[in-house]
């Protein structure tokens, strides 16, 4: 009998964000094969077409990393670490294969290190281009090509058209459902705290995209029956950068007197905010979406020149310009930008990006930390400062 | 009479005039542009943009190797605090913080005129950045926060890179190779576009034609080093690696150069004339030195320890077969792509080593430089050059017994740097090496 008839709502998504492997596992004795990924580009809609369960991993902030020490340096990104350390103390007995892309250059190398140390059924390490120039669309396409071919084969299955436009679908109607349960928190005290919006995109990440629809709908009707809303804050912010699959900052955040009413961050909008469009060849759409809709440091973009050369707050526009409807529609007043330490692509889009909210009026604070309990509690203070700040 | 201390690394004489001809480009570039034509502040890009500039008549300066220049002059320390005063934060790219601060204090206090205490004449402001998709994220990162001090146009070249086993297929190497070669057909027309002026395409075709006779002679050299002894050290091969890796000025001019050089590297493979004044150790060097520190090398040649070889990437790419390639940007496609990324990949899956040519290169070069060990370099402020040093480590020791010294540091950052500590850290490494070479002895490997 799933589990999914026991409980429903967010008390089913507290049991997920508890017990992530947990649904997998299950599915895994049913006889489904489970793919882990990192990251957002490995493209789930493929794996979703194949009747595989995509797995997003993460690492875990709570455990000391140990057994990746040995291969990989204390001064990278500690998330990918602790993910790595997770793999080699094999947390992951369940998958079958393992998708991993050029998310990052330590994301890169680390791949290459995943795969040499740990042995999977399948692997496959997907290229992605750096820039949104259309010959880099379109090799991006080609990839794309190549993991479905690699997929294709290792299932011993095809993917017709219909299949994929059908996966595209339901993983579009995810996206539009979370963009629902996002528009909780447009009111005042918003219906959704930002820790059971965090819980709700962490579960998601484990489970197959249909069941994660059903409870995105189920979790959407909850809460707006909800009768005790999240208490009215003065602070309404904004929680921007590296990866956040624990819900301790946000906690911090607003047990400190804040509302978190919107993210720009992976496990948020970032993974669930732009659509595949159903292009006549269904890839098309894919590799637009990855490359180009999903907004993230690691891709470079630029506005283009205009007759009088460059132009900073052009430029600042079209990388950060979604921000600006981010503000407006969720009446932001401040922003937390935050990283793990060692990231470099978020760390050199810190001062532009606090140019650009600048511009807004809107103040921020930038807060590291190297991805463990300890290292947030010491940020807790500059959290109450920035609140006092707002007023 | 004071008698002059001889010098343990037995220095190239051909060296000298090409380092000179490499610093004579920052004073050129500083003329050409007081002479009102533009330069380009370029990433290293394997020869991709620089064929481009040099066919276009554009001066190109390198941000990464002036970043070695300020290290080593001890200029550094200023750029790198205020690059962290504009609130970038201090973890990142040396090289990077260096250049911020350097555009910081340019544009911001100097009024876009080369700040006066500048080294070796300075980087005047560029026409035109060049940045790359490849290396590291560095690479295109840091050249986007330069928009924060000026509005200059700026390009991403593209560089593929597949994983080992994915790399392997004609079908990826041709679709990659196409993509490179398209990608430089628009960066030729974005810089048409900028700078008014159409693309010399047969000077385009004698630049690459130079550069590839360049690199012919710069790997050919690299070859040589395998002797034992080894006639050249690595403070010879860091001194000349930019000429053929940052391509400006004269081509012919350095070809010569170069040539010369390997006559003198290939005379001392001939009379056994060693790069220090007795091999006792042959050592590789994984990342670039630290540059304000390269006395490190001088007191462990004292030692008896020669450097033989270094980062594949900062090697020329191995010659390919480019018979009947007629477009010179496919050939430098293929050159970058085929000839130094992936010429490793098909004996990097044999071995079922994934780390592609950052990690099997130093397989290889153990056996065929004959190593004793490995000293290994991680840069605090570099992931991209350091987060697969951990994993080389085990793989040298677990595959070939093969020791690696891991010690800590920066190219820029002195700070970063314990030499005193690095040098007691190397005494002690001897013993270890000692150690390994009879286990190698004992498991029946050559050397």
């Amino acid at each position: 009998m799933p589990v999914a008839e026991e409980t429903k709502g967010l008390s089913r998504v507290k049991e997920l964000y508890q017990d992530r492997p947990q649904r997998v596992k299950e599915l895994k004795g049913e006889g489904r094969k489970v793919i882990g990924y990192l990251c957002i580009y490995p493209v789930v809609e493929m794996m979703t077409a194949l009747d595989l369960v995509p797995y997003r991993l993460f690492g875990d902030m709570r455990e000391p990393i140990t057994k990746a020490d040995a291969c990989l340096p204390p001064m990278v990104c500690p998330f990918l670490r602790s993910s790595l350390d997770l793999a080699l103390k094999d947390k992951y007995p369940f998958l079958d294969g393992m998708v991993m892309a050029h998310i990052c250059d330590v994301g890169e190398r680390m791949a290459h290190i995943w795969r040499t140390y740990v042995d999977y059924p399948y692997f496959y390490f997907m290229d992605v281009p750096h820039t949104t120039h259309k010959s880099a669309l379109d090799m991006f396409k080609e990839e794309i090509k190549g993991f479905q071919k690699s997929l294709e084969s290792f299932t011993g299955k095809e993917i017709s058209a219909e299949k994929l436009k059908q996966a595209i679908r339901v993983h579009n109607d995810q996206r539009a459902l979370v963009r629902e349960l996002y528009d909780l928190r447009k009111t005042d005290p918003p219906l959704i705290t930002g820790t059971e919006v965090l819980q709700v995109m962490v579960a998601l990440a484990g489970i197959p995209v249909g069941e994660g629809n059903e409870l995105l709908r189920d979790v959407i009707n909850e809460i707006k029956q909800r009768e005790e809303k999240s208490p009215k804050q003065a602070a309404r912010l904004l929680v921007w950068g590296s990866v956040i699959d624990d819900v301790s900052l946000i906690e911090i955040i607003e047990n400190a007197g804040a509302n978190v009413v919107m993210d720009d961050i992976c496990v948020g909008t970032r993974s669930h905010w732009s659509e595949v469009e159903l292009t006549p060849d269904p890839l098309d759409g894919i590799a637009y979406r990855y490359l180009v809709g999903i907004k993230c440091p690691r891709t470079f973009r630029e506005a283009a020149l205009d007759p009088k050369g460059k132009n900073y707050m052009a430029d600042l526009e079209n990388r950060f310009g979604y921000l600006k409807d981010y503000v407006r529609g969720w009446n932001v007043n401040g922003v937390i930008l935050q990283s793990v330490r060692y990231c470099d692509t978020h760390g050199y889009e810190v001062p532009a990006v606090r140019d650009y909210l600048n511009s807004l009026g809107l103040p921020s604070v930038y807060l590291e930390h190297d991805y463990s309990q300890s290292s947030l509690a010491p940020l807790r203070t500059r959290i109450e400062a920035f609140l006092e700040v707002l007023g | 009479m004071v008698q002059e201390k001889k010098r343990a690394i037995n220095r190239l004489q051909t060296m000298r005039p090409i380092r000179a001809e490499i610093d004579e480009t920052y004073k050129a570039n500083v003329e050409a542009s007081k002479a009102g034509n533009p330069i380009a502040w370029a990433m290293l890009t394997i020869w991709l943009g620089d064929a481009i500039f040099h066919a276009m008549d554009i001066g190109a300066t390198y941000p990464e190797s002036y970043g070695a220049v300020c290290a080593a002059s001890g200029a550094a320390q200023s750029y790198l605090d205020r690059s962290d005063e504009e609130g970038f934060p201090t973890h990142m790219c040396g090289y990077a913080r260096n250049c911020i601060g350097y555009a910081a204090r340019m544009m911001k206090d100097c009024g876009g005129e080369i700040p006066p205490e500048a080294p070796m004449g300075g980087m005047p402001k560029p026409a035109v950045l060049l940045s790359r998709g490849m290396s590291c994220d560095a690479g295109f990162k840091w050249f986007q926060a330069l928009a924060r001090y000026m509005d200059t146009p700026m390009w991403t070249l593209e560089m593929p890179i597949p994983g080992v086993k994915e790399g392997l297929s004609e079908e990826v190497r041709e679709r990659n190779v196409a993509f490179m070669t398209k990608e430089l057909r628009d960066f030729v027309s974005f810089m048409e576009s900028v700078f008014g002026r159409k693309m010399d395409w047969d000077k385009l075709s004698q630049t690459v034609q130079d550069l590839e006779a360049i690199g012919r002679v710069w790997y050919e050299t690299s070859e040589l080093r395998k002797a034992i002894p080894c006639p050249m050290h690595s403070r010879d091969f860091w001194t000349c690696m930019s000429g053929p890796s940052t391509p400006t000025g004269d081509l012919k001019k350095k070809l010569k150069l170069y040539q010369d050089l390997y006559e003198e590297v290939k005379d001392r493979v001939e009379n056994k004339v060693s790069a220090v004044v007795q091999e006792k150790y042959r050592v590789g060097f994984t990342e670039l030195p630290p540059w304000h520190s390269l006395k490190l090398f001088d007191t462990l040649a004292e030692r008896g320890w020669n450097f033989v070889v270094e980062t594949w990437g900062y090697h020329p790419a191995v010659p390919i077969d480019l018979t009947g390639v007629n477009d010179p940007l496919e050939r430098l496609a293929r050159i970058s792509y085929s000839g130094l990324t992936t010429s490793c990949f098909q004996g990097a899956a044999q071995a079922g080593e994934y780390m592609g040519f950052l990690g099997y290169p130093n397989l290889k070069y153990a056996e065929e430089y004959k190593l004793d060990g490995f000293f290994l370099h991680p840069l605090l402020s570099c992931r991209a050059a350091s987060a697969h040093l951990w994993y080389v480590q085990d793989r040298l020791m677990q595959k070939l017994k093969v020791p690696s010294l891991m010690v800590e540091g920066d190219i820029v950052d002195v700070r970063m740097f314990d030499l005193a500590d690095a040098l007691k850290k190397a005494e002690a490494f001897e013993e270890i090496m000692d150690h390994y070479k009879e286990v190698r002895k004992k498991e029946g490997m050559e050397w």
